[in-house]
């Protein structure tokens, strides 16, 4: 497969993942209604100097709009759905009909502007990034193009639910980090619902809110399909088929970060994290999460220089001078 | 029941629907079904064919528009219908024409012997901005310069159809045909003639057969790889890139996805270099290898142009045709019909005068307000001067335009193209229309039964061009209804 079709589908996963994301952690902190609450979401997003920036430019703008329908910031959702819209019109001859109608539906309800309140909106998007991805198994081929948007969506949500424990974890006061702390349980319990996760908990622990069984829950659980562990084994085993055909000197560079990152996850449990430093824990995921991203750009993607195959027998300049 | 034609006037000129009141026998049926319906019920099934054909996202891109605005291309209900025997003519005139003009291709790139026996002046060819010299003495597979032409008919007052302009660069339109078709199937099967209107449907596999036809002698048909080479997502026409590719099942792609490497070019693939042989490109000469051509192009392939020489890729259509599909060239087609196959021309042109001849300069001068007068390099309908709707400023303006430099400009009478109906704010309307028929040629041209039918955006107007903010129709073919039983 084209290599620049390759990359414009994993990023179509990864945006509309993103999107999804986004809208669950504005929504989650929309409701919790504190006045700082955007900017956790902000700062979660690494967008927290940016938006001063933004805001220095332009004082009306508020980190709502900013999350939500500034097309000046790169991180709102209406952005990170019309670059997925942009990016669906290029893949028209890779996705199916439904996919793309799909997409670019939503995209055009975001641009019409007119919602009477944020929770319809972000409902929308909460609502369809999911329906896009139930058709994507439904009606497109299974084959290359199919695996490199699931290593994208996979990578996405992977980097997202790190960054959704992370700056929790970091906000707590350093009394309250302790394994088995007390927690300020309204806000724990709108992390995992951020996540989808609250009904999960219970289900699987049956017990209070406890920040290590929170972090175990988000991080290492292998049955929760959000949950970083979860994903990384399914970014594996995506990477594996997509890059089936692809030569191993060129793939192996991504493949040792995804393999390191799945070993990292499976050998780790949220009580020896907690301990040694969750915040180091996080940092060292997500930098290796953007380790595989650029090697996937510099070896795969967009490699500076590949070698010419060699002509095969038969089609030489002699053989083609005798024919 | 309000007849829905009760109000149509037609205007001065051919009505393709109606010779005085009465429909013509092609458009009886159509007729008949017609008149069951209202006004209403007419709307109705109008706004579920363009629902469709906005859910299908077939869309275009205006360029004086705000950047890349994707829109919708009007398309009304009511067919052009064309019935065997004329399109027989058309078939056999477009077959000789696209013939004789590869031969011209051919002639121009190797012996110029139409320029030694002086049936066409040298500046002309030689002298021609869309000469290019990378094309000398490369002649393509099956001598193929274009494998796919645009052809644009239009019917005159005499209800014959004649050459209005050849493109043999990159013309485009052809998806509009078949999804127009694929529209019309579903909206108003009723309208459907019992014995059958020739399908456009297999157009992607003749496409692809002709490409294949002509692939380089170095490789097997059986393993070529053929792909599209599309500008972009910005370009125009860029959904019908997309389009083709689907249709033929080959892979889309743009200049940066290629990288040529000891004369051979290959696409850039996740598994590494994969050799390409066929390339049927829908970028311009110009931006086709920026080694070559214009070194700022960022759509193009380094290095193609000396794949091509080297025979090791073949280039659909070939480089250079553009000194062919020119509008002081077209004046020449019919005498280049009959130099190059001893036959006469099956169809004429739409007479044709050139500012740069003093004779013919003479003529337009004196007769510019009843002329249409061309830039001779402009597409799209940009720049065109039409001397019937112009008052004396800007008649003024153009004869003083015509004397600085007369070699930019042609000019053609007006001709009062053929009408269509149209459904406009007061029911239907007589709207001129033009008709642009598709040749695909590998082994030999093959005219597509159908074609483009571009409608004027009201009955005033004579341009009509996508670009402008016409519309188009379907075109039916009939098919001859069966013998009657003996």
């Amino acid at each position: 497969m084209l290599a620049r079709v390759a990359e414009n589908l994993y990023w179509l996963g990864r945006y509309l993942e993103r999107a999804d994301n986004v809208a669950r952690m504005v929504d989650v902190h929309h409701a919790m209604s504190e006045g700082s609450a955007f900017e956790t979401v902000l700062y979660a997003l690494d967008a927290d100097h940016d938006f001063a920036d933004a805001r220095a430019a332009d004082p009306a703008l508020t980190p709502e709009s900013y999350l939500v329908s500034s097309l000046a910031s790169p991180v709102s959702i209406r952005s990170v759905v019309a670059s997925a819209r942009g990016l669906a019109r290029e893949l028209r001859d890779q996705i199916s009909r439904e996919v793309f109608e799909q997409i670019n539906a939503l995209h055009l309800a975001l641009e019409r502007r007119s919602w009477p309140r944020l929770a319809e909106e972000l409902d929308l998007v909460r609502s369809s990034a999911p329906a896009i991805f139930g058709l994507f198994e439904n009606t497109v081929l299974w084959t290359e193009g199919a695996r490199w948007f699931r290593v994208g969506v996979f990578l996405e949500r992977a980097d997202m639910t790190s960054r959704i424990v992370d700056v929790k974890y970091f906000l707590q006061l350093p009394e309250e980090r302790g394994v088995g702390s007390a927690l300020d349980r309204a806000q724990w319990r709108q992390v995992l619902r951020s996540a989808s996760a609250l009904e999960a908990y219970r289900k699987q622990r049956q017990g209070l809110l406890r920040v290590d069984g929170v972090v175990d829950m988000l991080m290492f659980e292998e049955d929760f399909p959000r949950s970083v562990a979860f994903c990384i084994g399914r970014l594996l085993a995506e990477f594996e088929e997509a890059a089936g055909r692809t030569a191993p000197e060129r793939k192996l560079g991504a493949l040792k970060e995804i393999m390191l990152l799945n070993l990292d996850l499976k050998s780790a449990n949220a009580g020896d994290v907690i301990i040694d430093g969750m915040h180091e824990f996080i940092d060292r995921t997500q930098a290796r999460l953007a380790a595989v991203s650029d090697r996937l750009s510099s070896d795969i993607f967009r490699p500076a220089a590949l070698p010419a195959p060699k002509p095969a027998p038969g089609d030489g300049p002699l053989e083609a001078a005798l024919r | 029941m309000q007849d829905l034609f009760a109000e149509y006037r037609p205007i001065p000129g051919y009505d393709e629907m109606f010779d005085g009141g009465a429909p013509r026998p092609a458009y009886e049926a159509l007729h008949r079904a017609l008149a069951g319906l209202d006004a209403d019920a007419y709307v109705e099934l109008q706004d579920a064919a363009d629902l469709e054909t906005l859910n299908n996202g077939i869309t275009f891109t205006v360029y004086a528009d705000d950047a890349g605005a994707e829109r919708i291309f009007p398309f009304s209900l009511i067919p052009r219908i064309v019935e065997a025997a004329e399109w027989r003519r058309i078939e056999t005139g477009l077959r000789q024409r696209i013939g004789a003009l590869n031969l011209f291709l051919r002639d121009v790139y190797t012996e110029h012997r139409c320029v030694k026996d002086g049936v066409i002046p040298p500046d002309l060819v030689l002298g021609h901005a869309a000469f290019v010299r990378e094309a000398v003495d490369v002649v393509p597979p099956l001598g193929c310069y274009v494998h796919v032409a645009g052809c644009d008919l239009v019917r005159c007052d005499d209800g014959e159809f004649r050459l209005l302009e050849d493109n043999l660069r990159t013309p485009s339109g052809v998806s509009y045909v078949i999804e127009n078709r694929r529209t019309m199937r579903s909206a108003v099967p009723q309208f459907f003639p019992r014995a059958g209107v020739a399908s456009v449907d297999e157009y992607g596999d003749r496409l692809l057969e002709s490409l294949l036809a002509c692939h380089p002698s170095g490789v097997h048909a059986a393993d070529c790889r053929v792909v599209v080479l599309t500008p972009g997502p910005f370009n125009s026409a860029y959904f019908e890139h997309i389009f083709l590719a689907r249709e033929m099942g080959i892979e889309l792609v743009e200049g940066r996805d290629l990288v040529v490497s000891d004369k051979r070019l290959y696409l850039r693939s996740t598994a590494g270099l994969e050799r390409v042989d066929v390339v049927y490109r829908r970028v311009d000469d110009d931006y086709l290898d920026p080694s070559v051509f214009r070194s700022d192009s960022m759509l193009g392939v380094p290095g193609l142009v000396d794949a091509y020489r080297a025979g090791n890729v073949a280039i659909a259509n070939a480089l250079g045709t553009g000194v062919a599909d020119d509008k002081m060239v077209f004046r020449y087609v019919p005498d280049l019909i009959r130099y190059y196959t001893g036959e006469e021309p099956v169809l004429d042109n739409v007479p044709t005068f050139l500012a740069n001849r003093a004779d013919d300069l003479e003529y337009i001068l004196d007769n510019a307000a009843d002329l249409v007068v061309k830039p001779k390099d402009g597409s799209g309908g940009y720049g065109v001067f039409i001397g019937p709707q112009a008052d004396a400023a800007q008649l003024d303006r153009q004869r003083r335009k015509l004397r600085e430099a007369p070699a930019q400009w042609i000019a053609q009478p007006l001709q009062q193209f053929s009408t269509l109906p149209a459904f406009g704010a007061s029911g239907f309307e007589p709207r001129r229309c033009d008709l642009r028929v598709f040749v695909v040629t590998g082994e030999r041209p093959w005219p597509l039964p159908g074609g483009l039918t571009r409608v004027a955006p009201n009955s005033e107007s004579y341009i009509v061009n996508s670009s402008q903010g016409g519309g188009s129709k379907d075109t039916w073919v009939l098919r001859d209804p069966p013998p009657e039983p003996a």
